[in-house]
C-alpha cells in the first residue's frame, strides 16, 4: 500500500535576490513500511525535501499525499529527527521523550508508560531523570529517536541523524535502528549525504541530482538484514551509488569554479 | 580557594569596620556626620527588636515582589509581541527603547499625579523601571532561539500559545533571566527612590525618617541594609539561577 507520495514538488529560494530552483519536480512513492535513504551532493535540497514532507517548509507547486491525502502542516504523523537531536535542554530525558504526548493532550500516567518503554527500547532508561547536557553526543541522538517513535507516527524522517557521530556510535546505531525498524514495521525515509549509511539501512535507495534537483535513479537494495557496515556483499550497491553521485558531485564542483 | 576567597572578604569588611572606628574616634569628621560602627549596629538592633526594620523590609519587598511580577509578565508579552511581528518591533519597540533609557525615579513625579502617594504608585515607579529593560531582553531571546528547536517543536504538534509557552519562553530563558536580572536591578533603586520622595512606609521611608531627624546612624544603617539585600538577590538568587540555567542549556564549559 504506498503510505506517502510525493507528486511534482517544486521549490525555489531566494538567494541575494536571486530566485534559486532547489527541487525542480521531485516525484516519489513510499510504500508502508519502506526504508527509504535518500542520498545526494550537499546543498542539492534533500533536507528542503524531508522538511516539505514535514509540513514545515511549503512547497511552491506540487503536493505531498499520506495514505492518499494532501498534507501541508505538520501533524504527528510524520515525525522528524533532526540532524543535532534538536532535544530540550530545560527538560529531563522523559519529558524529552514525553513532549509530543503531551502536546496532544495525553493524561500523564499513559505518557509515562509510553516514554517508559521507548525508553527501554533504546537502552535509556537509567537517564530517565538526567538534562540533556549531561549526555554525549551519540546518547541525545537515541533520545531523539525514542522521542520521535513515542509520538508512534505512521512514518519517521530522519535528516542526516547520525552525522555528528564517531564511527563505532554510528556502527552501532545502524544496526539498532534497522532491528527497530523490523520490530516497529515503521515507514522510514532517512536522508544522508554517507552512501555507506544509505546501503546498510536503505530497502530503496534514491539519488537526488544537483540543484535544480530531480530523482536521478532509485537503487533497490534486497538483502538480508541487519547489515553491517563490513558486508562486502554491499559493496556493489556502494559503487553503483558512488558513480552516480560523482557525475554530480563533479558538475557542482565545475559551477563553483566558474 | 573557595574557603580562601571567603576569609579574605571577611578579613577586608572587619578592617573596613576597625578603620571606620578608628577615624570615628579621631573626631577628623563630626559625630553628626560620622556614626560609629557601634551606634549604627545598637540602632538596627534595636530596630531589628522592635519590628521596625523588618516591617520596612517587608514592605519594600512586598512592593517589590508585586512590581517585578507585572513588569515580567508584561515584559513577557511585549517582547514576545516585538519579536514575532515586524511592524510591532518598529513601532512600539523603538518607543520601548526610548522609554528604557528613563531612570527609574524620573516616573516619581508622574506616579504621584497619577497614583498620589500610595503603594500603586511605588508599583507603578518599579513597573515603568523594569518592564521595557525586560521586554528587549525578551525581544531578543526569542529572536536568538535556535531554529531546530522551534522546527522540532512543531513537529510533535504545538503550536500557537502552546508553542510559546511550552518552547520559546523555556528556550529563552537564558536571555530573558538576563533581562530579570536587570528589570531586579531597576526595580530595586525605583522601590527606594520613590519610598524617600513620597512613601510612608518601607526601607526608603526609613531613610527619609533618619534625614528628618537629622539622624546618622539611621541613615547609615538603612543604607548597609538596602546593600545587604542587594548583594542577597543578586548573588545567590540570581547568580545561582543564571548558573543553573547556563550549565543546564550547555552554555557553561
Amino acid at each position: 500500500m504506498t503510505k506517502l507520495q510525493a507528486k511534482n514538488i517544486v521549490k525555489h529560494f531566494d538567494h541575494n535576490g536571486n530566485s534559486i530552483t532547489a527541487l525542480d519536480g521531485i516525484n516519489l512513492n513510499v510504500e508502508e513500511g519502506d526504508f527509504v535513504c535518500i542520498v545526494g551532493p550537499s546543498g542539492c535540497g534533500k533536507s528542503t525535501f524531508l522538511n516539505i514532507i514535514a509540513g514545515l517548509e511549503t512547497p511552491d507547486s506540487g503536493e505531498i499525499l499520506l495514505n492518499g491525502k494532501p498534507i501541508s502542516t505538520p501533524g504527528p504523523d510524520r515525525i522528524m529527527v533532526f540532524q543535532e537531536g534538536a532535544l530540550f535542554p530545560w527538560l529531563k530525558v522523559i519529558d524529552n521523550v514525553e513532549f509530543g504526548l503531551k502536546m496532544a493532550g495525553i493524561p500523564k500516567d499513559e505518557r509515562r508508560q509510553i516514554s517508559r518503554r521507548y525508553l527501554d527500547m533504546m537502552q535509556l532508561t537509567k537517564f530517565a531523570d538526567s538534562y540533556t547536557y549531561q549526555l554525549s553526543t551519540g546518547m541525545k541522538q537515541r533520545v531523539a529517536i525514542a522521542r520521535a517513535l513515542a509520538m508512534d507516527p505512521e512514518i519517521l524522517l530522519m535528516d542526516e541523524p547520525f552525522a555528528a557521530l564517531d564511527s563505532q556510535t554510528r556502527d552501532l546505531l545502524l544496526v539498532e535502528l534497522q532491528l527497530i525498524w523490523e520490530r516497529t514495521k515503521k515507514t522510514i525515509i532517512f536522508v544522508t549525504h554517507n552512501i555507506s549509511e544509505s546501503v546498510i539501512l536503505g530497502n530503496k535507495v534514491e539519488i537526488f541530482k544537483n540543484r535544480p534537483s530531480t530523482i536521478k535513479k532509485e537503487v533497490i537494495i534486497d538483502y538480508r538484514r541487519p547489515r553491517l557496515a563490513e558486508d562486502a556483499n554491499l559493496q556493489k550497491y556502494y559503487h553503483e551509488i558512488l558513480q552516480e553521485l560523482k557525475s554530480e558531485v563533479m558538475a557542482r564542483s565545475k559551477d563553483d569554479l566558474k | 580557594m573557595r574557603m580562601k576567597l571567603f576569609y579574605k572578604q571577611v578579613l577586608f569588611y572587619v578592617g573596613l569596620i576597625v578603620v571606620w572606628q578608628v577615624i570615628f574616634m579621631t573626631h577628623v569628621i563630626p559625630s553628626q556626620s560620622l556614626p560609629s560602627p557601634l551606634q549604627v549596629g545598637q540602632l538596627l538592633l534595636k530596630e531589628a527588636v522592635n519590628g521596625s526594620l523588618l516591617y520596612a523590609i517587608g514592605t519594600s519587598m512586598w512592593r517589590l515582589v508585586v512590581g517585578l511580577i507585572i513588569a515580567i509578565v508584561g515584559g513577557l508579552i511585549l517582547g514576545i509581541f516585538m519579536a514575532k511581528m515586524d511592524v510591532v518591533n518598529q513601532t512600539i519597540g523603538s518607543l520601548i527603547l526610548g522609554l528604557q533609557s528613563i531612570p527609574s525615579v524620573a516616573w516619581v513625579p508622574l506616579a504621584l499625579l497619577w497614583f498620589g502617594p500610595t503603594d500603586a504608585g511605588t508599583i507603578f515607579v518599579i513597573v515603568a523601571g523594569a518592564l521595557f529593560a525586560i521586554s528587549i531582553n525578551t525581544h531578543s531571546g526569542i529572536k536568538n532561539i535556535p531554529p531546530t528547536y522551534i522546527a522540532a517543536g512543531r513537529n510533535m504538534g504545538a503550536s500557537g500559545l502552546q508553542l510559546i509557552t511550552n518552547v520559546m519562553i523555556p528556550a529563552a530563558l537564558p536571555y530573558l533571566i538576563t533581562g530579570f536580572k536587570q528589570g531586579w536591578a531597576y526595580a530595586w533603586r525605583g522601590v527606594i527612590a520613590s519610598e524617600i520622595i513620597f512613601s510612608i512606609a518601607g526601607l526608603g521611608f526609613l531613610l527619609n525618617l533618619g534625614k528628618h531627624d537629622s539622624d546618622i546612624s539611621q541613615v547609615t544603617g538603612i543604607l548597609i541594609i538596602i546593600m545587604i539585600i542587594g548583594i542577597l538577590v543578586d548573588g545567590f538568587v540570581f547568580k545561582k539561577l543564571e548558573a543553573k540555567i547556563l550549565a543546564r542549556w550547555g552554555l557553561l564549559k
